[in-house]
Formats: C-alpha cells, sequence, structure tokens
C-alpha cells in the first residue's frame, strides 16, 4: 500500500471510527475527528520529504487493477500541481475540524461527513485515472449536500438543494465529455496518461466540443461567471467550517480540473484562450463588485472567492510559465485567505449572531487579536506586499501581460476594486464609534486562535519566502507551458 | 606644499559650526561661562583659517600664485564631472584674507554685542557657517562649488534675518530676501547648465580659455546667467529692495553680510568672469548702466533716510554699483580695489554704528535743502522709488491670485470628482469632531460610492446586482428548480395514471398491438 492509498484511507479509517462511536460521547467524538485531521495532516506534509520538485512526471505513482473490462484502474499519483493542493486541502480539513467546535448535533454525524469529504476531495486531487477521478468529484457532493442541509442558515435546505443541482449539471456535462473520450480513443482506458497521448492527437473541433464541456462541468465548481449561481447562497447558509472547505478547497478542484484538462487538449484551449481571458476577466470584475455591495459579510468574502478564481483562470489562460505559477499560487493563496476570512467572520458570528457589517463598529478596542489577523487576511486579499496574495497576482499579471498586452490592466481594476472592498470592511468592523452592543465580545479563544493564526502565518510565510512553494510547482510548470511552445 | 592645505581653509569655519551646532542639539556650553567657550570655538578656527591664508600670501608675494589645485572629483556621470578644485590667484587669495580678517573682527565684536541674547550659539553657529561659505565660494575653482558656498551665504543670511523668529516682520522679510535671491539663484544655475553644455567644464580657467572658441550667442547667454546671479546678489537695480529688508538681523551679521561681505559676492563673480566678460560688449554696458543707475539710486534714498542702517545700506549698494560701472568700464583691477577698501570701510561704519547711536544726541542728519525743495524726487525718494509696491502688483499679486484661483478649483473640481471629504468643513469644530465620533453624519450604507469613480463604481454595482437577483440566482437557480418541480409533478401524475389498472391494462394490449 503507498503512502497516497493511506493518505485517503486514514480519514475513511476516523470515519468508520466514530461510526463505531456511541452518539452521546461527543468529547470523544470531536477527539477522534481531530487525531484524524492531524494524522491526515502529517501523511501529506510528509509527503514533501519525498517529493522531488525537480520532476516534472507524476510522482509517488501506484496502480491498482480495478474493472480492466472497464478500463478503469485505482491509479493515484502527484505532481507539482496536485501537491499544493494536497497540502492545503489537509491544513483547511484540520482547521475547519478545529473550528467545529460548537457546531450543532449530531456531532457525530457532521464530523464523520466531514472526513469522508476530506478523503473524497484527496482523491480528486491524487487520482490519475478519469474514473477515478469522476468517482471522487461526486463522491464530494453526498457530504456537502448532508452538511449544509443539516447544520446550515435560515435558508439551508434551499441553499443545499441549488447547491446539488448545479454541481449535477455540471457534472453531466463532465460526464459526458470523458465518455466521449472514451469512446474515441483507442486505447479503451481511463488512465490520465492514456487520455493524454490520445486526446492531443484529435482534430481541433472534436477537441474544441469536449473541452467545452469540461469548461461547463469544472466551471460551475470553479465558478466561472455566469455558472456560479449555486457559490453565493452556499457559501452563506453553510455552516463556517464548511464555508472554509467550500470556497477553500472545493473551489480549487474546478481550477485543478480544467488545468488537467487544459494539458490533455491544447489545441481546444488555444483555440479558446480568447474565451477564457474574458471569462476570468468578467468574474474578476463582476465578483469584485458584487463583493463591494454585499453588507452581509459571508456573501461579500463568496462573491470576492468569484473575482478571485477569475485570477486563477487568468493565469490558466496566458499559458505561460508566470501565469500558470500565478494560477496555482493564487489558488493556494485563496484557499488561505478565503479559509482564514471564513473562519474569523464565522467565530464572530457565534459571539454577535450577526452578519451585517453595518452592525460592527470599533472592534479592534474590544478584541485586537481578531483584528490584526483579520486584517492581515484581508490586506492579503488585496495583494499587499509581503503576503501571499502579493505573490500570486504579480505572477498572474506578469503572465497576463505577456500574452494579452494591456488588457491586463483591467486585472489591476479587479484589484482596485477588491482593495475598496477589504479596506471598506476593515474599516467598518474596527474603527469608527464605540457601539453598545460591541462592546462586550470575548476576544478569539487558544484553539480559535492557534486555528487562525495558521492560516495567517501561512500567508505571510509564503509572502515573504515564495520561494517555498515556487519551487513544488516550478517542474510540472515549465513542462505544462512547454506543450503550448510559451 | 603648503597650497595642498587650502581645503583646511572653508573647512574650519565649517567644523567650528559643526562643532557649535552640537552643543546647542546637547546643551553643553550654556549660560555665561559657556558663552566664552563658543566665542572662542568660533574664533580660533577663524584665527588659524586667517594665519594660514597670510602665509599662503606671503608665498603667492614672495614667488608666484600657485593658480588652480585639483584635489579630486567630487561626482561624475557620463561627461559630466566636477571636481573639488581651488583657484589660488591675486583675486581670490587677498578677497579670503579679507574676508578672513573681517569675519574674525566682527566675531570678536559679536562675543560683547550678543552678550546674553537668546540664541547667542545660533548665532555663533550661523556665522562661523557664513565664513566657512563665504571663504568657499571666493576660493572655489569651479563655478558648482562656488555655487555651493553662494547658496550657503544665503541660507545663513535667511536665517540670520529670522534671528528673531518669534516677531511676525522678521519671518516675513526674511522670506521676501530669500525668495527675491532666487532669482539670482536661477541665472547662476543656468550660467553652471550653459557652460557644461557648451563649454564643457565649470573650472574657472576652462570657462576663461575655451569661451573664446563658442558662438558669441552661447557666450551671451551664459555670461547673462552668470551676471544676473550677480546683480542679485549686489542688490542692484532692479533687484535692489531686498537689501533693505534684509537689515532685520542683528547689527553684526548686517554688517558681515551686507555692508561688507556677502554683497560684493556679486562683484566678485563679475572680476571672476573677466576674460568671459570682455568678449561681450552689450552685455557690459548695460551692466554699467544698471551700475550708475544704482548708484544714483542708492545716493538719492540713501539720503533721505532718518535711520542710520538704513542710509548705511543704501551709500553701499551705491559704492557696489559704481564698482560694476567700473567693470563694465574695463577697469576690474579698480573695482578689486575698490571693493576691498569699501569692504573694510563699510565693516566699520556699521560695527561703529551702534555706539554712534549712544553718543549722538539730537536728531540725525537732515536732509539736504536742494533735494527738500523738489518735492516729486524727494517723495519718490523717500518711496524707494516704488520698487516694493512694483514688484508686488507684478509678481506678488499675480501668483497670489493664481494660487487662489487654483485652490477655489481644486476644491470644487478636483475634489467632488475624486470624492474627498470637503476641506472647507472639515472637522472646523468641537461640535463636528464630536458628531463624528458618534458616527453621526458619515454615510454608513455600504454600496455607495464618492467622487466620479465612487459613483461609476456604485452604478456598475448596482445593475450587476440586479442581473445576479434576477437572471442568475431567480432565473437559472430557482428557475432551475421550479422547472424541476414542474416536470417532477407531470411525471408524477403520469406515474399516478399508469398504476391504475385500466391504464395498464390498456398499455398491455397496446404493447400486444404493437407486437403482433
Amino acid at each position: 500500500m503507498g503512502i497516497l492509498t493511506a493518505l485517503l484511507l486514514v480519514p475513511l479509517f476516523g470515519a468508520a471510527l466514530i461510526w463505531a462511536m456511541p452518539s452521546d460521547s461527543a468529547r470523544m467524538i470531536r477527539g477522534i475527528a481531530l487525531v484524524t485531521g492531524l494524522l491526515t495532516l502529517a501523511t501529506a506534509w510528509s509527503l514533501l520529504w519525498g517529493f522531488d520538485p525537480g520532476v516534472a512526471g507524476i510522482q509517488f505513482a501506484e496502480a491498482h487493477r480495478w474493472n480492466p473490462r472497464m478500463g478503469t484502474s485505482f491509479t493515484l499519483g502527484i505532481d507539482g500541481f496536485s501537491l499544493p493542493m494536497v497540502l492545503l486541502a489537509t491544513l483547511l480539513c484540520f482547521v475547519a475540524i478545529l473550528a467545529s467546535g460548537s457546531i450543532g448535533q449530531p456531532t457525530r454525524i457532521y464530523y464523520l461527513l466531514l472526513l469522508v469529504l476530506e478523503a473524497a476531495m484527496l482523491g480528486v486531487f491524487t487520482a490519475q485515472d478519469w474514473a477515478l477521478f469522476y468517482l471522487f468529484w461526486e463522491l464530494t457532493l453526498i457530504p456537502l449536500f448532508f452538511l449544509i442541509d443539516r447544520w446550515g442558515g435560515a435558508n439551508r435546505h434551499g441553499a443545499a438543494l441549488n447547491f446539488f443541482l448545479y454541481t449535477m449539471g455540471g457534472s453531466v456535462f463532465l460526464l459526458i465529455s470523458l465518455l466521449i473520450l472514451f469512446d474515441i480513443l483507442p486505447g479503451h482506458s481511463f488512465a490520465m496518461t492514456d487520455f493524454m497521448e490520445g486526446a492531443a492527437t484529435l482534430p481541433e473541433r472534436t477537441q474544441l466540443l469536449i473541452f467545452l464541456g469540461f469548461l461547463i462541468g469544472f466551471g460551475v465548481k470553479m465558478p466561472i461567471f455566469p455558472i456560479h449561481g449555486w457559490l453565493p447562497l452556499a457559501h452563506v447558509e453553510a455552516p463556517s467550517p464548511v464555508s472554509i472547505l467550500l470556497s477553500g478547497i472545493l473551489l480549487k478542484m474546478g481550477s485543478y480540473g480544467l488545468l488537467r484538462v487544459s494539458g490533455m487538449l491544447p489545441d481546444a484551449v488555444m483555440a479558446l484562450q480568447g474565451v477564457l481571458i474574458a471569462l476570468a476577466l468578467i468574474s474578476l470584475i463582476y465578483g469584485g463588485l458584487l463583493a463591494w455591495r454585499q453588507s452581509d459579510l459571508k456573501a461579500m468574502i463568496a462573491y470576492s472567492s468569484v473575482s478571485h478564481m477569475g485570477v486563477v483562470l487568468v493565469g490558466i489562460a496566458a499559458l505561460n510559465v508566470a501565469g500558470l505559477t500565478g494560477a496555482v499560487m493564487q489558488m493556494v493563496a485563496h484557499g488561505l485567505v478565503a479559509g482564514a476570512l471564513f473562519l474569523l467572520i464565522g467565530l464572530m458570528y457565534e459571539r454577535t449572531h450577526t452578519r451585517d457589517i453595518n452592525d460592527y463598529s470599533s472592534l479592534v478596542r474590544v478584541t485586537p487579536r481578531f483584528a490584526v489577523l483579520t486584517t492581515l487576511a484581508f490586506v492579503a486579499m488585496v495583494g499587499l506586499p509581503g503576503t501571499v496574495g502579493f505573490i500570486a497576482e504579480l505572477h498572474a499579471l506578469i503572465g497576463g501581460f505577456e500574452r494579452w498586452g494591456w488588457l491586463t490592466l483591467l486585472l489591476g481594476v479587479g484589484m482596485m476594486i477588491s482593495a475598496a472592498y477589504a479596506i471598506r470592511t476593515v474599516g467598518r468592523l474596527f474603527t469608527g464609534p464605540v457601539r453598545a452592543r460591541m462592546r462586550n465580545i470575548p476576544d478569539l479563544y487558544r484553539s480559535e486562535m492557534v486555528a487562525a493564526s495558521v492560516l495567517t502565518a501561512g500567508i505571510v510565510l509564503l509572502g515573504l519566502f515564495p520561494a517555498l512553494a515556487l519551487r513544488l510547482v516550478a517542474g510540472s510548470v515549465t513542462r505544462f507551458s512547454a506543450m503550448f511552445g510559451v | 606644499m603648503l597650497h595642498s592645505l587650502v581645503w583646511f581653509i572653508p573647512l574650519l569655519p565649517l567644523l567650528a559650526a559643526a562643532w557649535i551646532g552640537l552643543c546647542m542639539i546637547f546643551g553643553w556650553h550654556t549660560g555665561d561661562r559657556g558663552e566664552r567657550m563658543v566665542a572662542r570655538s568660533a574664533s580660533l578656527p577663524m584665527l588659524a583659517a586667517l594665519l594660514l591664508l597670510l602665509l599662503l600670501d606671503v608665498e603667492g608675494l614672495s614667488g608666484s600664485t600657485p593658480g588652480q589645485q585639483v584635489f579630486g572629483t567630487w561626482l561624475a556621470s557620463g561627461d559630466y564631472r566636477i571636481l573639488i578644485s581651488f583657484t589660488l590667484d591675486a583675486l581670490s587669495l587677498s578677497l579670503a584674507t579679507l574676508i578672513a580678517l573681517i569675519s574674525l573682527v566682527t566675531l570678536r565684536f559679536s562675543v560683547n554685542y550678543m552678550h546674553r541674547e537668546v540664541g547667542f550659539q545660533r548665532f555663533f553657529m550661523l556665522l562661523s557657517l557664513f565664513c566657512s561659505a563665504m571663504l568657499l565660494l571666493v576660493l572655489a575653482g569651479n563655478s558648482v562649488l562656488t555655487f555651493v558656498g553662494w547658496e550657503v551665504a544665503g541660507v545663513c543670511s535667511y536665517l540670520l534675518i529670522g534671528y528673531a523668529y518669534d516677531r511676525p516682520r522678521a519671518i516675513l522679510n526674511a522670506t521676501r530676501v530669500f525668495v527675491t535671491n532666487r532669482i539670482g539663484d536661477a541665472g547662476f544655475i543656468l550660467g553652471i547648465s550653459l557652460s557644461f553644455l557648451w563649454v564643457g567644464s565649470v573650472e574657472w580657467p576652462q570657462l576663461a580659455l575655451y569661451s573664446v572658441e563658442i558662438a558669441p550667442l552661447y557666450k551671451g547667454l551664459i555670461g547673462m546667467g552668470f551676471l544676473i546671479a550677480a546683480l542679485v546678489k549686489s542688490a542692484q537695480l532692479p533687484f535692489s529692495p531686498w537689501i533693505s529688508h534684509a537689515l532685520e538681523g542683528p547689527t553684526p551679521s548686517s554688517a558681515l553680510f551686507y555692508g561688507s561681505l556677502m554683497v560684493h559676492a556679486g562683484v566678485y563673480l563679475t572680476i571672476r568672469l573677466e576674460p568671459l566678460l570682455i568678449q561681450l560688449q552689450p552685455l557690459l554696458i548695460l551692466l554699467g548702466l544698471l551700475g550708475l543707475l544704482t548708484a544714483l539710486y542708492g545716493w538719492l534714498v540713501g539720503l533721505v533716510q532718518s535711520d542710520i542702517k538704513s542710509a548705511l545700506i543704501f551709500s553701499t549698494i551705491a559704492q557696489v554699483g559704481l564698482m560694476f560701472l567700473e567693470c563694465a568700464s574695463g577697469w576690474f583691477d579698480l573695482a578689486a580695489w575698490h571693493l576691498v577698501l569699501h569692504a573694510i570701510w563699510r565693516s566699520y561704519q556699521f560695527l561703529h554704528a551702534p555706539a554712534l547711536l549712544q553718543l549722538v544726541d539730537g536728531p540725525g542728519r537732515r536732509t539736504p535743502a536742494w533735494l527738500r525743495s523738489r518735492s516729486r524726487v524727494y517723495g519718490a525718494a523717500t518711496q524707494r522709488f516704488w520698487l516694493d509696491s512694483i514688484a508686488d502688483w507684478l509678481l506678488l499679486l499675480p501668483t497670489r491670485s493664481l494660487a487662489q484661483d487654483l485652490q477655489d478649483f481644486d476644491q470644487r473640481v478636483v475634489t467632488r470628482m475624486v470624492g474627498l471629504p470637503d476641506q472647507a468643513g472639515h472637522l472646523n469644530s468641537l461640535a463636528r469632531w464630536e458628531a463624528r465620533r458618534q458616527g453621526q453624519g458619515v454615510d454608513r450604507e455600504v454600496g455607495r460610492g464618492r467622487g466620479m469613480a465612487g459613483r461609476l463604481l456604485a452604478w456598475l454595482a448596482t445593475l450587476l446586482y440586479w442581473f445576479e437577483e434576477h437572471l442568475v440566482l431567480q432565473g437559472a437557480g430557482e428557475g432551475l428548480r421550479q422547472t424541476l418541480d414542474l416536470i417532477g409533478g407531470y411525471l408524477k401524475q403520469a406515474e399516478d395514471l399508469l398504476s391504475e389498472p385500466r391504464y395498464l391494462l390498456l398499455l398491455i394490449m397496446l404493447t400486444f398491438v404493437v407486437i403482433v
């Protein structure tokens, strides 16, 4: 059994253990969940020891026969694109478990679903077989649906159903594209490497149709304007730990899939580069403007996610080294930033029971620790130098400029809009007149402090020493962009 | 051998100034005992500089003057190089000796004069700095180093006019003098940059040597730049009025700056540029004319002054005007002699003036009868020929109203476009501040912007919000669900119908029909 299989089995094992527990031992269950999260985290980060950044291809590969008649196999492996995602996913899952202290009953089912979700997400990032990928992709839906529908806010049923329908709708296109490809290709195998070899040789028209299917499937998840309708509702209604996972990792599954598919269908991507950059820039500005208009804090962060995933798409559409590096870095940056923000705002919501920004005021006097960490996350969102957001946006900007010239100026406009709402929010939350209702709010407790500091420390660390992350992705990015001759 | 120490001469008073400055910062040597220390630390370096100069003079008299001395490069960029060089010829050595001597005497005089004055240390620091600047001005081997001395002397003048900085009048006068002097600085910089451009060097000997080869127009422009600087610094027409404003400072500084040393800097510059200027007859004629006019102006205005310092200063600029006239006539040596003698005499007069006032009772000198009988000239002289008012009317008022207009434009157009809070009504009262602290009057609505960019942002955001609400969320999200509900309803009905026996039978029969 390889380390990647172990990585998938650890959370599943934890889930099984929780299943076996009686439902009234809440502390025990939380303990098991925490230990499992930590173990998964350790397993994932131990990958760093064996990972050779110089090798561009798949590492830690392991393959098991699964269903030879269907051409499927249980193949796992990671490269420079998936490793950062795996590390991020395990980190955010651990933080989410930490932040679930005040979740409603029944906690047994909640933690069980959370761990299954973690396993499914890790499966998506490590799968090297499209059938397996699709399996894990769909598997994430089930726990998420129940997590939102059972533990969400007031409008949770609508949000959960909406989320499910949207992503299922997208998945249908994904599945169709996969099946068409499987049908066309002679090898009768779902392995990513076989797809890679075969698909690139297809005529451009066929590639284009197949890629459009993928684009819709992954675009819903990412999300890309105009198929982002599920996102604001789901993010707002989901409980905070689930919001962390939703915007921190679930969205990255979309962009990760798009990256994989782009490598598979180079002609189609080249032909659709213009469409991609247009969608990216529209998402960027559209999301930013709507975020600026929200007075609901969670809705604001949700729309800002649309905007920031637009930056990822700009990087992917540039198809050069700087752009792709920017895309991967932005995936990491947004995971950390959005995770930290949903965490902190969620914790604040537990104390004040309001998400309306107009109700907040002068929190810096009452809750200085909260103020510092939130401000840090917000400035990272704007892309202030010294935070990981800057590294990501700079790469995307350079890559975009190399390919698209002055059109990239719109990326700057998007950054300015994000500065507008981020600074506005910081100002509203922390400064201003002292209100009676805001006077007796407890500051962050120790466990909350640990969870939030881990994320903000990551933001600052990668901002000051970006080489740590850039080194991981360099090999894969170079190989990828070489495919497009840039 | 000795002349390699020449850079010590400006450096010694500079070090004295720095030392006194340190004393000021750290509060050393205050009080009566401190005064002696400060006076000594200013005078001794000056004395050393004077002795060094005298030795150089002896060397120069016994043999020949050392001439141009280069000690290294100050800065170099591309083809432009500025050297640290000193010109040691008869002119600069004699003038430097004069400066050192008069400075030393004035320093000694000030020890008693400034006794127990507020800012005793400040005065001596500035005086030492000024001496250093003047020595650098005359000894420097190129126009850039001369300009350094020129400017530092100007700054010292500004600071000493504003010596009593608690008096608004002093500050106003200091500012006026400084601003007028910037006109001359502009001319100096023009001269320096044009000599870089066309002569390729700013060293005085090179300027003299190569200026023969360049076109007359270029020569004229370079000469004009330097001459403007000279005219402003020496308070010649039409720039004369500044010098009467400059008398605000303590008497020893007036003596040193405007009576004897700084006012002659312009004449020094003119004599230094002799080789260039003799090629420019039209400019020289103009210079002579201005010198003559200034002499007349100084004489006439000086006659009607009622206080001793003003009378002295106007007669000073009259004498300096004569020096320019001499230069214009080609007698540069005469001008140099005149300069030296006048400097000594005038500093004596200025330093004596306060004591003289104590000794003499009764009204001062009366205006001569012939002048009083000519009422127009008399009136013009008492008004100093309205030069101040003309300058105000020509320069000050238009500038001020233009600034006012720009301020209005900024407030009414730019501030509103950018969306900044109005400056005029911004927190100008405690009541407003209190209201703001309580969160009143602050726009707290989300999604509203100020200024043009803010409005555009708000408008776009509203538009997109409508789109999002109606099409994306309700149209696609809710709509999808409703459609599915509808289809689900139909399917359920069909299902219900099919499960009834008669339809089941019908279906089976239909199947048979199809098979058959």
